[in-house]
């Protein structure tokens, strides 16, 4: 026999073959950590664990111990402006309408001169972090959270920055981080999606190359939801069954069982048979679970009112009522296509989308508090770069000659972390003095994965999956853990 | 002299006066180095540019990495630190790169860096870097089993010689006669039948198929079966779309931006390939001619142009050339020879014998390619006038250039020194050196796949990276033989596949008494065969086959959407395939990914997949359409033993026609409710003006697809006018035919009504809005002529089943008298809970029928693991 992979943390064999995949990502009841499983590997004893769930979302351990077990990321796709709403330049008021004394990098578009924010900033929390006036409930909570006020991407271009951002790269196909993370930790609740990704009205740009899987299995590819929606069916594929009652779907299922145990008496313990039969039972668990957990009028008032109306409060509540059935990743973005790319009036833009979120996503920070649950989410908020503080220049069908917004700039912007493991109340490293690139503590997007990989237990150069003759993971071969980060 | 704790001036200074003595006094050198350089460069630099990783492809420690530098140039100038880039980056004066990531360093640790630079990069002999050869330097992988000749191995003896049906099988026996382990028997034939079957062409044999074939006396009875399946041209479509999966076939280009997505010919391809299969075509030839078939084909040959889809429908990258270049180098590379060439792209190969040369050798033939307009087919490459060889790409960077390297095969496979290319673009070259019986690799990793495909698992674990971190076979010399017979029966795919099936260690029982589970868990060792899911296009074949419902009128054509309605009754191998939105039921069942080259399927078990087969309306159909292939009159036995038939393709046994008794016993039982409980429904009726009721409520019978009215026709012979859509709708032609919208009380309780009635035409008498309750007579009415009026109603009790009508009649006359009335019900139960009804979203054409019992039972065999696993 050849022996088996001494690989380390990799599971890329237990993919390879079904067998290998099921019967080592997990046991029947409780998680395998994965040290266990390593060492189990190379103490070649596969049979010590080849008896138990067939299940690849099974609950599994990370590298180290980590509080983290769900992360929601709050994309807010089409770039926020950084100047506008966490990193505030006064200086752009004394430059308002001219031009930078040292000029302006290079972004998408042509830039004139200085824009200063529209909006005021004020001081919140003990921490005295400043905050504009349209995320001013988020504000509120400022001393759960650490703005990195040091980001920098690639390039200003929104594909392979979403795509940076999400997947490690910018071009290439890589499985998404939610695949990353639920591939490593199997999820919690095995009547939900482990990965589900809501975006209402349609698929951002680049779509679902966003919450792709790659390489993994497909069953780590992120579920998407059109929250657009509220009825169930229109959730989740086939959750529901149009032409069949529940009571006569149990009566189906009975019979069903009935006639595998007596195909499954006849051959030997098979644990792909046995993995198969209970697969039916949670389905039908499933159908009563997600139409639960998608209902949020279940909510009682006040908690429906602390969220507040309309979508981004639905589906933000929504985001909650997951991580707290086991979910391991939400991602919820603002909107289809780029909602936050104000290349023009950014003023009333930037106004409207705040105001669509601000309260809802400072009631999650406090409701998850309130249940002790933000110890172990992990809040991520950010676009995929920020804009620039001076003023995109007008130009044939791109802002309509209006003058007042601001083009893309992967130079410098502001992504901010909340909830477990966090350094609350903390700001990490500067943009210049005018906000236009990244200078102190500078924080790559691979750094903040990194980051996040360790916030959620994984030694990121250590989390690969083999394939096609390399050791991928999701920072590539970049990424530097920010410590100062984490609490 | 502890220089840390003295003031920067002071300790330069002193510095500066060890430089002095420096020729003298080595050991100052050294020591400033330990004390000083050193430690900075631990706590700084060498953690990301050390002998583990070198990002930047930089390496700093030691004195010949920092002059040797990376492709920007060398590190440090000895002596000159305003020449020194490593002292640049340090002082965070360049834009793109400023290091330590982390933040400046300190302006005395920048001094000192500064100084030894000054004194010429000091560093002491022995602290040599550890060795860090790239693969292709050293020679171990000259001896890597994958990279040796391909030779016919000696049979080895075997004792139980009556086991033994095939060469292949002394092979497998020998290796468990060896470890003393027992194979299982035979299989029985019906299993057997049902077994090769799937394998061959996808499907299930017939129940008569089986009958014939467990009857039949002859002893070729079995290579007979074979040899009929792989005459059939289902054997293209099934071994077709496992080449599909290796070619990353798709019919779209990927996030392209505006551009048109689809590959309107990607079809072409698959069809060459599936007719490629069916006429044996040797697979040499397959290669070639999917590589370079614009060099071989004669006049009359343009159809064989559709094979180069194999390149040319990859990801389109946003249109970006060198991505597209190396989805292509990856196909070819790990589809054919399972090497994994992409991986030198950035760097010579970790642990492979592929440089960063070789890989833009390749490069360069497909650079030399291109993609001509207005060919017969749009799937085609020809070279470009002028072949060039293309420098190498440093870091993957385009912008950052290396040598030019010649257009050649990869060293490491030639054998002897590569000659480059001469023909063209060398894609001809490249093609002939792949498909050739001196490539150690191309018929290995073939004969690895088909292996794979018949029995579960691979002789190669990897089936596309023989590389040296690879597993070696579980049985190398089998692999061998598999291999040499191929290329010696003409790369005869058909006689691999025959060879293999009609083996003893292939027609094993899937279950034996000796138990392996320890020594042998994933059963490598083949003591039995292995039983396997079907996979995701045999699953959905299989269900419309035994329907009756597949469609097989003909081989290849164009794709379709398997999430149409009506669902396409087309194998699933001609199912569209979006590689940038595929469709969530490919992903739930374990799809090959388009995405790039797919070495091998994965196998998950997910309640999506359950969710599937109990819900959707695909499976439903077709378990109704199943239950009905009886006759009304057949007994329940008899129903169930044809059923069983079709499904299983044997009889059931007495319990199991007990067992399906009961379940229909149960359900009859149990009569089915309305499954989708809509409080509306959509008639006609007359308003009995005395009582103040609704007499005589019919619903419209006819469905346009977004309005009910009296038939498919307007006016109805017998309904006049009448029709109502999601926002109103038309009265009929007298007060006997009011238009009515019914509402039905789901629990008791109140209700609140508002609303809107328009008539929106400037003619006629307008139209009168009447709401009636079943429990409390006329509520209220208005009239509309012209005009709309709000129709409001305060808390009207209702019981669970009373109906709402909301009814809109004529007047005196019918014309004009479109109207609309939108309203919205709040209704507050006894329980206290509050709903909320609209009659424009509460708008619906027919409801799905329920599933008949007998549907319902067919669906659960369509479910079971019987149907779904081959033993």
């Amino acid at each position: 026999m050849p022996p088996i992979s001494r690989h380390s943390f990799s599971l890329d064999h237990l993919a390879l073959t079904r067998r290998e995949l099921l019967s080592r990502c997990g046991t029947g009841f409780g998680a395998l950590a994965l040290g266990q499983m390593l060492q189990e590997e190379n103490n070649q004893q596969p049979s010590a664990y080849a008896a138990g769930s067939q299940n690849p979302l099974a609950p599994k351990q990370p590298h180290f111990p980590s509080k983290i077990k769900h992360v929601i990321h709050l994309f807010m796709n089409g770039g926020p402006s950084h100047v506008d709403t966490f990193d505030p330049k006064p200086l752009l008021q004394k430059y308002a309408g001219k031009e930078l004394p040292g000029g302006n990098l290079k972004t998408e578009r042509k830039t004139g001169a200085a824009l200063p924010s529209p909006f005021s900033f004020k001081k919140y929390g003990e921490s005295g972090i400043e905050v504009s006036e349209i995320f001013s409930n988020v504000g509120e909570c400022i001393d759960d959270i650490a703005v990195i006020r040091s980001m920098h991407a690639d390039v200003p271009n929104h594909e392979p920055s979403l795509l940076l951002l999400n997947c490690g790269d910018a071009r290439l196909v890589r499985p998404s981080m939610g695949s990353w993370v639920t591939y490593g930790l199997g999820s919690e609740n095995q009547n939900l999606p482990a990965f589900i990704v809501m975006c209402p009205g349609g698929y951002p740009i680049q779509e679902s190359q966003n919450w792709q899987c790659a390489f993994l299995p497909g069953v780590y590819q992120g579920t998407y939801i059109d929250s657009k929606n509220t009825a169930i069916e229109k959730l989740i594929e086939n959750i529901k069954n149009k032409r069949i009652a529940t009571k006569d779907q149990r009566l189906q299922l009975d019979l069903l069982k009935q006639l595998n145990e007596r195909h499954q008496q006849k051959r030997q313990d098979d644990a792909q048979l046995e993995s198969r039969i209970q697969s039916f039972e949670l389905a039908f668990r499933m159908q009563m679970e997600a139409a639960e957990a998608f209902d949020v009028s279940r909510e009682p008032k006040h908690i429906q009112e602390m969220y507040g109306p309309g979508t981004q409060a639905r589906q933000i509540l929504t985001a909650r009522r997951l991580v707290e059935r086991g979910v391991r990743f939400v991602q919820v973005w603002h909107g289809a296509g780029q909602p936050w790319d104000n290349h023009d009036e950014i003023e009333k833009g930037h106004r409207r989308l705040a105001g669509q979120c601000d309260q809802a996503i400072a009631a999650l920070i406090k409701d998850l508090k309130q249940r002790g649950l933000l110890d172990e989410t992990l809040i991520i908020w950010g676009g995929e770069f920020g804009r620039t503080p001076v003023v995109e220049l007008p130009k044939k069908g791109s802002n309509q000659g209006k003058i007042n917004g601001r083009d893309h700039n992967h130079w410098g912007y502001t992504t901010w972390l909340a909830g477990g493991g966090v350094r609350g109340g903390y700001v990490h490293g500067a943009t210049d003095e005018f906000g236009f690139k990244a200078v102190e503590n500078r924080v790559h997007v691979h750094d903040l994965q990194a980051t996040i990989m360790k916030l959620l237990g994984f030694d990121h150069e250590k989390f690969t999956y083999r394939y096609a003759g390399r050791d991928f993971r999701l920072t590539d071969v970049h990424g530097r853990v920010i410590d100062e980060l984490i609490a | 002299m502890k220089i840390q704790s003295l003031p920067i001036a002071i300790a330069i200074c002193l510095l500066r006066s060890a430089f002095v003595f420096a020729a003298d006094q080595p050991a100052e050198n050294e020591r400033f180095f330990e004390t000083q350089v050193r430690p900075l460069l631990v706590k700084h630099c060498l953690e990301c540019h050390g002998a583990k990783k070198q990002q930047g492809s930089l390496r700093l420690d030691s004195r010949q990495f920092l002059l040797k530098g990376n492709e920007t140039g060398p590190a440090v100038v000895p002596g000159k630190p305003e020449s020194s880039r490593f002292l640049e980056v340090l002082k965070y004066s360049d834009d793109d790169t400023q290091m330590p990531p982390k933040g400046k360093l300190p302006a005395k640790d920048i001094a000192i860096f500064t100084e030894w630079i000054r004194q010429g990069v000091f560093w002491p002999a022995r602290l040599k870097p550890s060795a860090d050869h790239p693969a292709a330097a050293t020679n171990a992988w000259k001896k890597h089993w994958a990279f040796q000749p391909v030779t016919k191995p000696n049979l080895p003896a075997v004792k139980n010689r009556d086991r033994v049906k095939s060469p292949i099988d002394h092979f497998i026996l020998a290796e468990l006669e060896n470890r003393k382990m027992v194979s299982a028997g035979p299989a029985d034939r019906a299993t057997l039948a049902r077994r090769v079957s799937f394998d061959l062409i996808g499907l299930p044999p017939t129940y008569e198929q089986v009958q014939a074939f467990v009857k039949a006396s002859s002893p070729q009875a079995y290579e007979n079966f074979v040899d009929s399946l792989l005459a059939r041209p289902q054997f293209g479509e099934r071994w077709g779309r496992h080449w599909l999966d290796v070619a990353r076939y798709a019919d779209t280009k990927g996030y392209v931006f505006r551009e048109d997505r689809n590959y309107p010919d990607a079809y072409r391809y698959r069809e060459w390939v599936i007719n490629a299969l069916n006429a044996d075509m040797p697979y040499d030839k397959f290669l070639i001619y999917q590589l370079a078939a614009d060099q071989v084909i004669a006049e009359n040959e343009n159809h064989h142009l559709h094979a180069m889809g194999f390149l040319t429908l990859g990801r389109r990258f946003l249109n970006n050339i060198h991505d597209i270049i190396d989805d292509r180098i990856d196909v070819v590379s790990r589809g054919t020879m399972a090497v994994t060439v992409s991986c030198a792209r950035c760097h010579d190969h970790k642990y492979d014998p592929f440089s960063i040369a070789d890989y833009y050798s390749l490069y360069g033939v497909f650079f030399s390619s291109n993609e001509p307009k207005n060919e017969p087919s749009t799937l085609r490459l020809e070279d470009k006038p002028k072949p060039v060889n293309v420098q190498v790409f440093l870091r993957g960077s385009s912008r950052n250039r290396g040598k030019a390297v010649p257009r050649q095969f990869l060293p490491a496979l030639s054998g002897e020194n590569p000659k480059p290319f001469e023909k063209g673009s060398g894609r001809l070259e490249l093609a002939q050196a792949i498909a050739s019986s001196k490539n150690p690799l191309t018929a290995r990793v073939f004969a690895n796949r088909v292996w794979g495909h018949l029995f579960g698992n691979p002789l190669v674990k990897t089936p596309s990276d023989f590389g040296l971190r690879s597993d070696p076979p579980s049985h190398p010399e089998l692999l061998d033989y598999l291999a040499s017979t191929f290329v010696e029966h003409g790369w005869s795919v058909k006689k691999l596949i025959r060879e293999i099936v009609l083996s003893g260690v292939y027609r094993q029982a899937s279950f034996s008494t000796a138990d392996y589970s320890d020594h042998d868990p994933e059963n490598r060792l083949l003591s039995r065969m292995s039983r396997r899911r079907l996979d995701f296009e045999s699953q959905r074949d299989s269900i419309l086959f035994v329907a009756g419902q597949l469609d097989q009128s003909k081989i290849g054509g164009p794709s379709v959407k398997l999430t149409a309605t009506p669902f396409p009754k087309r194998r699933t191998v001609y199912a569209f395939i979006d590689r940038q939105n595929l469709p969530g039921v490919f992903r739930t069942f374990d799809f090959a990914s388009p995405d790039t080259h797919s070495p091998q399927r994965f196998e998950t078990t997910v309640p999506q997949q359950s969710l599937f087969l109990m819900n959707h309306e695909f499976v439903m159909q077709l378990a109704d359409v199943l239950a009905n292939r009886t006759k009304p009159t057949d007994s329940a036995e008899e129903k169930i033993t044809q059923i069983y038939r079709h499904v299983f393709s044997r009889d059931p046994q007495p319990a199991e026609i007990q067992i399906g008794v009961q379940f229909l016993k149960a359900s009859q039982q149990n009569p089915q409710a309305s499954v989708l409980g809509s409080a509306w429904s959509f008639g006609y009726g007359a308003i009995d003006e005395t009582n103040g009721t609704v007499t005589g409520f019919q619903r419209l019978p006819h469905w346009t697809g977004s309005v009910w009215q009296g038939g498919l026709k307007l006016p109805d012979e017998k309904i006049g006018w009448a029709f109502l859509n999601s926002k109103g709708g038309h009265p009929g032609n007298d007060r006997q035919h009011a238009a009515i919208r019914r509402w039905t009380a789901p629990a008791d309780g109140v209700l609140s009504i508002s609303g809107q009635l328009k008539h929106p035409s400037d003619k006629g008498d307008g139209v009168r809005g009447t709401i009636i309750s079943s429990r409390s007579g006329k509520v209220s009415e208005w009239i509309s002529q012209k005009n709309q009026t709000a129709t409001r109603v305060e808390k009207l009790a209702v019981k669970r089943g009373d109906t709402i009508d909301f009814t809109t009649d004529c007047r005196t006359s019918p014309s004009f008298d479109s109207f609309e009335w939108r309203v919205n019900l709040k209704f507050n139960s006894a329980d206290k809970s509050s709903k909320t009804w609209d009659s424009v979203s509460g708008f619906h054409g027919p409801l799905p029928k329920p599933l008949t019992a007998w549907g319902r039972y067919a669906q659960v065999l369509l479910l079971s693991n019987e149907f779904t696993f081959v033993d």
